[in-house]
């Protein structure tokens, strides 16, 4: 980093990438923006060898990990797509706001969504992890 | 017991360390931290500390602030690593139990000096989705006949979002922000809402082209983070999904929704215009 870039650095104060992962004292739903990038970039880096070689595969424990991440990607996906073009449980605008009223957005039905999400997560994930770590083998691979 | 009075709450209870930024970017290589100690009572806000920093220790701490009430919207900053206003916030309520408060200016703003930010970009993204309600009629406009009137469920779609301070610590705190300066940003998203679910306003179409593009609305994956900071609970991830789902629907044809319809009361009959 030369001297004019370390100067710009701190002048523009910006928090780049490391802005994703600032999740203290946030909601959880901060934490599962970051989780989605996070996945994400992981499965685009899957990907590049999955297209030179389709059958490639990186290993028993590694493909239990690799299918934990598309569904965690797959169910939070589903509910991005429900919250952001259908509004599901995002609420209406209030007329009259109580002191210190938290956010309707947040503490609403979408909470409900952002639970059945984190549900569907652990049973897709369990019973991918059953099937690449079990059955997949007992089958001959 | 004691009855507590009014004038408890300006004695001084305990020795607090204030952590603060100090950088000026035209003349520092690179952003220094300052400690100070100051005497604080059960009421003196964050904002009284610096003031007094300011007046009795070093003259030259800068920071921005007007009303000291919470209604300008000048003196948010990071508090302990979270956006607030520091004119609300007592200082023994950031400090938690511990004995200091660290302040910085908000992040993804570019640095003025010390504690203040420069919000230039800030204010241009606000004026780019065109805050003000657009007419048509330019005949009524020319030559007025009348009031434009609303009904209250017609009012009630927006008030929410009218409080907004511009503050920033939505704009700060958003992680898209952070990596996408073009970004439009929370603020802007939940002000355009705003003006397009107003019975008064024409520039649904208008609009829709500015939020409709690479760095709108669709940059957008609710880290909800805008919302959690706001310090006049504005909500603006409700109004940034609602936006979202309204141009989805303006895409396919549909009539616009209409969040508040259910309201319970109706405040007489509106002629229509």
């Amino acid at each position: 980093m030369g001297e004019r870039e370390y100067l710009e650095y701190y002048a523009l104060n910006r928090r780049g990438v490391s802005g994703w992962f600032r999740m203290r004292g946030y909601t959880i739903e901060r934490k599962l923006y970051a989780l989605h990038r996070i996945t994400g970039i992981l499965i685009v880096l899957f990907m590049l060898p999955h297209f030179y070689s389709t059958g490639w595969h990186p290993g028993i424990w590694w493909d239990a990990l690799l299918g934990i991440i598309v569904t965690f990607h797959v169910a939070n996906g589903v509910r991005l797509t429900l919250l952001e073009l259908l509004g599901a449980g995002i609420g209406k605008p209030l007329l009259v706001k109580k002191p210190f009223q938290r956010p309707v957005s947040i503490e609403g039905r979408q909470r409900y969504l952002l639970a059945l999400t984190v549900l569907l997560f652990i049973v897709l994930a369990v019973i991918w992890s059953y099937y690449a770590v079990i059955v997949k083998p007992l089958m001959g691979g | 017991m004691m009855e507590q009075s009014s004038i408890d709450l300006w004695k001084p209870v305990k020795v607090v360390k204030l952590k603060i930024y100090r950088y000026n970017p035209k003349k520092d290589f690179s952003p220094k931290w300052k400690e100070y100690e100051i005497e604080v009572s059960r009421g003196t806000t964050i904002l009284d500390a610096l003031i007094r920093i300011k007046e009795e220790v070093d003259p030259s701490l800068s920071f921005r602030y007007s009303c000291g009430q919470a209604l300008c919207g000048s003196c948010a900053m990071m508090v302990n690593g979270r956006q607030m206003l520091v004119c609300r916030t007592r200082v023994l309520e950031a400090a938690h139990n511990r004995d200091f408060v660290e302040l910085r200016p908000l992040d993804n703003f570019p640095v003025i000096r010390d504690l203040a930010g420069d919000f230039t970009s800030f204010f241009e993204k606000h004026r780019a989705i065109k805050p003000w309600i657009i007419r048509r009629d330019f005949e009524e406009l020319d030559n007025p006949t009348g009031e434009y009137k609303q009904t209250i469920e017609e009012y009630a779609r927006y008030y929410q979002f009218t409080d907004c301070l511009k503050c920033g610590a939505c704009y700060s705190a958003c992680p898209t922000v952070a990596t996408d300066h073009e970004y439009l940003g929370p603020q802007a998203l939940a002000q355009a809402y705003r003006y397009m679910v107003d019975s008064r306003d024409d520039g649904l179409d208008e609009r829709i082209a500015i939020l409709d593009s690479d760095h709108g609305c669709w940059r957008c994956h609710f880290a909800a983070s805008c919302s959690d900071v706001c310090p006049k609970y504005v909500d603006p991830a409700q109004g940034i999904q609602l936006l979202k789902k309204l141009i989805v629907r303006r895409k396919f044809g549909l009539k616009p929704h209409r969040p508040s319809d259910a309201l319970p009361s109706k405040i007489g009959e509106v002629k229509r215009r």
